[in-house]
């Protein structure tokens, strides 16, 4: 039983990452602008938090406050993230340049940026910064016993704020995109522009919002994705945000859809990542690094699912076309 | 405007990508250790040339670049961005191994292998497009890492294949070929001696330079060029004219796949470094990426921008441990961010030039 | 109240990179009057209203609204002096539905969140009180064209627009559809309402009309009262010349049957129904057969059928006796097939590829052109020379002229060149005239009937019923993916409209 409970529970943070990030997508490309970016938002946001984390540890602030800590830890991937994402939809947008190379550029600069001012703060070689332990969210972050039971396992091993925060952003998110007026008009600029423009929306700046709601999701999901891993950040997500793309591709641009694809993909990253200590998962025999099979799992499903998906697509109509006020 | 005209611009374009890029890198640089920052960029810019054996090094790096240049363009051509030049070059490496470690081949054999380890990781790519419509972005990133994993896996069931088997107790990276498979390695064709005994360069800068002349041939000169370029350019326009679209792009890719398998052979088959089991994908087939940007796709161009960012990645690698070699990635995502509006950047250039002709024009008549 | 002026655009310049759209134009529109706006394509009605609509802004002239100087910066702005659009291509998302389509920008919320009770009883008297029916919970993507121009004409109500501007209105309209269209604008007109109608069909003028300003190449040519006026007149405005409205031909003389066509399906790329469905006909050599109907009516897919673009499900299609069913698009080719096809962008043309290279586009591979796979660009160039003298293609640096850079004219030029050069038995024309001016026209039309009198099949199809008259020795209908008419060339349009409509039809057999 504690197994399930470690399982369900894993899936549950690596779910996390994977439905933050994939929702930023969505509101990127519901706005228009096709978002490769993800996985190098997703760095900064890291490297921003997982810094500001580490100088808490340091300060003594973090031990005596964790969870508000992690709570600034989280403001500033996600104000980091939308900072980062700037530059994709200045490029996208100002300068409607070609998004899938734009995106490609912020992906290479990131881990580079990241490996580059590790280097400087932590001194030479020093690659990876470390998370501290004392923002897991534990029985005694409210005051009770420390138990051992399913449920102790399932709500108090692996979680830490980024989950509870992960629920209130997926209902806001979906609120925010099917029931207001800003959610409707963002979709018109991803389906019709021309048609936005038309009855005065501002195309521009709706495409702003969207890339920097992506920024913002998936600079919190940079973070989660860390944490969730737990062996420290060294200035990579490991494709978390290519994977990201491929859960809201899956999730047909649509959030409940996103909130089922991102818990199986984690489930398949979960059986990866711990393979060796799951019992029922098939052993062979007489075959080395079992976990290289393992691992390459996830990518694999992601190339069945697309296989099955991509027919009936639902992409918005007008993304990753430049919008030029000057053409229709 | 007339095509001349149009190389011009881009190459304009590129140098200005170039020099903006420079000039970013070293105001990270000033930023980070401002009194450093002078000696780390002129490292970086004076370290290939500095000495025979830098230069070599260079230039046996410019060859594996030049090829994933090429993979990265010859895809652009045919309208396909081909991110997965890293997985087919994985792959190519692993082939042009088995050929040298495992089944003793010499070193052109190998070669073989190898474009045929990366084509056959090129297919999948262009099948999944060409079948099933699924972007080809999303399916080479994710056949990188399965091409990265599947290679670990591989290699370590293949236990012949790896250091330890000859005597060398590590079993992460692949067997010297000086132990495993002399024959195997790339000739250096009397090379070395001009380079100061170069322990780097080899002839395959010489067959990276004939496969791009090679390329530039088939694209432009060749009716399967205009075909594949047809494509590229308009899938709908080329169906109407009776070309296979589907076809050229399930093509198209095992040929970029080739090149970047042959740039892993290459590369590996100096014998000079072991594949190491990695943990993450290898940086080269990316940076195939910008030397075809900065070449505008063009074969011939790519030769250029694939020695240049060769020689960025010597002086970088020379500028630890006062900087850290990354910060040549960040001068090469900056350069790749321009590309990425290079249309726009060409428009203006062009209308630059366009002015400049026209008062130059205008001389000609007074005088 | 002659001078109750209630929009004037005066003196309006507005410059594109290289060209002038609009020189020093001046509009005025009297309160409660229907005024035309007429010229041809490119003659810059469409850039004139955009001026007004607010999508540019003019570097010369101003706009006044009751004689008030105003500034229109974007289209909130036109929408605040109460001016609406109806635009030529719809601006519709199809994804959503016809009742957020209509409130759009201009969305009621509580509390930050949507609400459509208010906006859905207006609409719906709206709909009532103007005889606009529509289903406010269908998705725009599966109501006709007709109904998406009504829902567009609703978004300018549920705006209280006073000022409506429709550009090009009835081009996608059946001949009932534009009577209806011509009475719900009186209707407009007797609230007080001013109207704007953008149109290149003199009919359309003279029908409904009071007042018609002209257009030639981006300058003012004039404004007249239609009441006294001809067609002819304003049609020598329009062109700056005489026009021949007819086009001369010799009668028709049939050979031997080209094309046929056996119950031909074919399926749709937007939804699950065929477009086609069991079409039967024949084409025979040395007569133009023309394909008319409402566009979206599958006439597309059975071009890309006939053409080999799309699969055909079920059926089958001879040329010259020999099925061609599944055959490739190359081996149509090669056997006497011939397509200038509807969208000159998407399939006619490589833009980025040079004059040259689009002339040689379906023959570059013939042993004339290559040797051993290596393409031979001195016969290319030679080849491409001489059709660009007898078609008199002209761009910038003749045959190495990027196409892209060339004028929408010449572009098409340069295919119906490449195309009728091939000598074909069958030559596939669809709308080959779409977007030209008349003088690009009468050329291509004359071509078109030479190749008839040269003895070869010609299969057109446009949604112009004018060219359809002119050209056509015989008509089909289509309706809804099946042919319900066949007549001769002395049908009326009344007639022909009818059947368009889909409210009269009758067995056509091949």
């Amino acid at each position: 039983m504690s197994v399930l409970a470690n399982i369900i529970s894993l899936t549950v943070i690596f779910a996390v990452p994977l439905l933050l990030v994939a929702l930023g997508g969505m509101y990127s490309e519901h706005s228009g602008v096709i978002n490769l970016a993800l996985e190098g938002i997703m760095v900064i946001g890291a490297l921003c938090g997982c810094f500001l984390l580490r100088s808490f540890d340091i300060s003594g602030f973090g031990p005596s406050h964790p969870q508000l800590a992690m709570l600034l830890a989280i403001v500033v991937a996600a104000v980091s993230g939308m900072v980062f994402s700037l530059l994709l939809a200045f490029a996208a947008i100002n300068l409607k340049a070609d998004q899938t190379i734009g995106g490609t550029a912020l992906n290479i600069f990131a881990p580079a940026f990241a490996i580059v001012i590790t280097w400087a703060v932590q001194g030479q070689g020093q690659t990876t910064i470390q998370i501290p332990t004392w923002i897991r969210i534990t029985q005694e972050t409210f005051g009770m016993e420390k138990t051992d039971g399913f449920f102790a396992t399932m709500f108090f091993k692996y979680q830490y704020l980024t989950t509870p925060i992960a629920v209130v952003l997926f209902i806001a998110a979906w609120l925010l995109m099917y029931k207001t007026r800003f959610g409707l008009r963002l979709r018109a600029c991803g389906e019709h522009p021309q048609a936005a423009d038309s009855v005065g929306i501002n195309v521009y700046r709706m495409r702003y919002a969207g890339v920097v709601i992506s920024g913002f999701l998936a600079g919190i999901g940079g973070l989660a994705y860390v944490i969730a891993v737990g062996s420290g950040f060294s200035s990579s997500v490991g494709g978390y945000g290519f994977l990201a793309l491929a859960v809201m591709i899956f999730g047909n641009w649509k959030p409940f859809n996103i909130l089922g694809s991102a818990f199986i993909f984690a489930l398949f990253k979960v059986i990866a990542a711990y393979n060796s200590s799951i019992p029922f998962l098939p052993k062979f025999e007489g075959l080395k690094d079992q976990s290289s099979l393992y691992q390459m799992l996830p990518y694999i499903v992601t190339m069945i699912v697309l296989v099955f998906t991509s027919k009936n697509s639902k992409a918005p109509k007008a993304e990753g076309i430049p919008y030029d006020k000057g053409s229709r | 405007m007339k095509k001349d005209n149009q190389m011009l611009v881009g190459i304009i374009s590129s140098v200005i990508s170039i020099a903006v890029g420079l000039i970013f890198g070293f105001i990270l640089l000033l930023i980070l250790n401002p009194a450093k920052a002078g000696l780390g960029m002129s490292t970086m810019l004076s370290t290939a040339f500095s000495n025979m054996d830098q230069f070599g090094k260079m230039l046996y790096q410019a060859a594996p670049l030049m090829m994933c240049g090429l993979s990265v363009g010859f895809a652009f051509k045919t309208g396909l961005f081909n991110i997965g030049a890293s997985g087919q070059y994985t792959i190519g490496a692993f082939f042009a191994l088995v050929g040298a470690i495992g089944l003793k081949l010499p070193w052109w054999a190998c070669l073989i292998l190898s474009c045929v380890g990366g084509a056959i990781w090129g297919i999948f790519p262009g099948l999944f497009k060409a079948l099933f419509n699924v972007n080809e972005v999303i399916t080479s990133i994710m056949f990188n890492w399965i091409g990265m994993f599947l290679v670990n896996l591989l290699l370590a069931n293949m236990p012949f294949m790896l250091s330890a088997y000859y005597g060398v107790g590590t079993t992460d990276r692949t067997a010297a070929l000086s132990d495993a498979n002399p024959s195997a390695i790339i000739p250096r064709g009397g090379l070395d001696r001009i380079f100061g005994n170069s322990s780097w360069i080899n002839i395959s800068i010489f067959i990276a330079v004939a496969v791009a002349i090679i390329m530039w041939f088939v694209l432009f000169k060749t009716i399967f060029g205009y075909e594949l370029m047809a494509c590229g350019f308009n899938k709908e326009a080329s169906r109407y004219a009776g070309i296979n679209a589907n076809r050229n792009i399930v093509l198209s890719m095992i040929i970029a796949g080739a090149l970047s398998g042959l740039g892993g052979g290459i590369y590996y088959l100096a014998g000079t470094i072991q594949y190491v089991l990695e943990k993450s994908i290898l940086g080269m087939g990316f940076d195939g990426i910008p030397v075809a940007l900065l070449a505008n796709s063009h074969p011939v161009g790519t030769i250029f921008s694939a020695l240049f960012i060769s020689y960025i990645k010597v002086g970088g690698s020379a500028m630890q441990p006062n900087f850290s070699s990354e910060t040549i990635n960040i001068i090469i995502s900056v350069i790749i961010y321009l590309a990425a509006f290079a249309l726009l950047t060409k428009l203006i250039i062009a209308k630059f030039l366009q002015s400049a002709g026209a008062k130059n024009e205008k001389k000609e008549v007074k005088a | 109240m002659a001078d109750d002026y209630v929009i004037e655009m005066l003196h309006i310049t507005k410059e594109f990179p290289g060209i002038k759209a609009n020189d020093d134009i001046t509009l005025q529109l009297r309160r409660g009057e229907i005024h035309a706006l007429l010229g041809e394509n490119g003659a810059g009605k469409s850039t004139l209203m955009s001026v007004l609509f607010g999508l540019y802004q003019a570097e010369q002239g101003e706009i006044k609204k009751n004689g008030q100087t105003v500034k229109i910066n974007d289209p909130n702005d036109a929408n605040r002096l109460g001016i609406g659009m109806v635009h030529q291509h719809f601006k519709l998302v199809e994804c959503f539905t016809v009742l957020d389509n209509i409130i759009l920008g201009v969305e009621d919320t509580k509390n930050g969140f949507l609400q459509y009770d208010e906006a859905r009883k207006k609409v719906m008297a709206l709909s009532e009180k103007y005889g606009l029916k529509v289903d406010p919970d269908a998705l725009v993507s599966d109501i006709s064209v007709g109904m998406q121009q009504r829902v567009e004409i609703l978004k300018m109500l549920y705006r209280d627009n006073e000022i409506l501007i429709f550009d090009e209105p009835t081009a996608v309209l059946t001949p009932q559809e534009i009577d209806e269209l011509m009475e719900i604008m009186r209707g407009f007109k007797k609230e007080g309402k001013s109207i704007l109608f953008i149109t290149h069909k003199l009919s359309e003028i003279m029908a409904v009309a009071d007042r018609c300003t002209v257009l030639r190449k981006g300058c003012y040519e004039g404004t007249v009262d239609v009441a006294s006026t001809t067609k002819e007149e304003l049609s020598k405005l329009m062109v700056g010349r005489d026009v021949e409205f007819t086009v001369k031909k010799r009668a028709v003389q049939t050979g031997e049957t080209i094309l046929s066509v056996r119950d031909m399906v074919v399926g749709s790329r937007v939804h699950e129904n065929n477009a086609v469905r069991g079409v039967s006909f024949d084409v025979k050599g040395g007569e133009i057969v023309c394909i008319a109907g409402i566009e979206g009516n599958g006439q597309t897919e059975l071009v890309y059928g006939i053409t080999g673009l799309e699969p055909v499900k079920e059926g089958s299609i001879t040329l010259r006796g020999m099925d061609i069913t599944h055959a490739s698009v190359r081996q149509r080719n090669i056997s006497g097939m011939s397509h200038i096809p509807e969208d000159r962008h998407k399939h006619g043309l490589i833009l980025d590829y040079t004059l040259e290279q689009n002339l040689v586009l379906q023959r570059y591979f013939e042993q004339q052109f290559q040797e051993h796979g290596v393409i031979n660009s001195g016969e290319v160039r030679k080849y491409a020379n001489s059709l660009i003298n007898s078609f008199d293609v002209r761009s910038g640096q003749g045959p190495v002229t990027v196409t892209r850079s060339m004028s929408g004219g010449n572009q098409q030029k340069a295919i119906i060149a490449r195309e009728i050069d091939r000598q074909p038995q069958l030559l596939v024309a669809v709308q080959p005239t779409r977007g030209l001016d008349v003088g690009a026209i009468e050329y291509i039309h004359k071509r078109l009937v030479e190749e008839r009198d040269a003895g070869r099949a010609v299969l057109l199809v446009s949604l112009e019923l004018e060219e359809v008259m002119s050209l056509s020795d015989r008509i089909l209908v289509m309706y809804e993916g099946e042919l319900v008419g066949q007549f001769d060339n002395t049908v009326s349009t009344e007639e022909l409209g009818l059947y368009m409509a889909g409210a009269k039809r009758m067995e056509v057999k091949a």
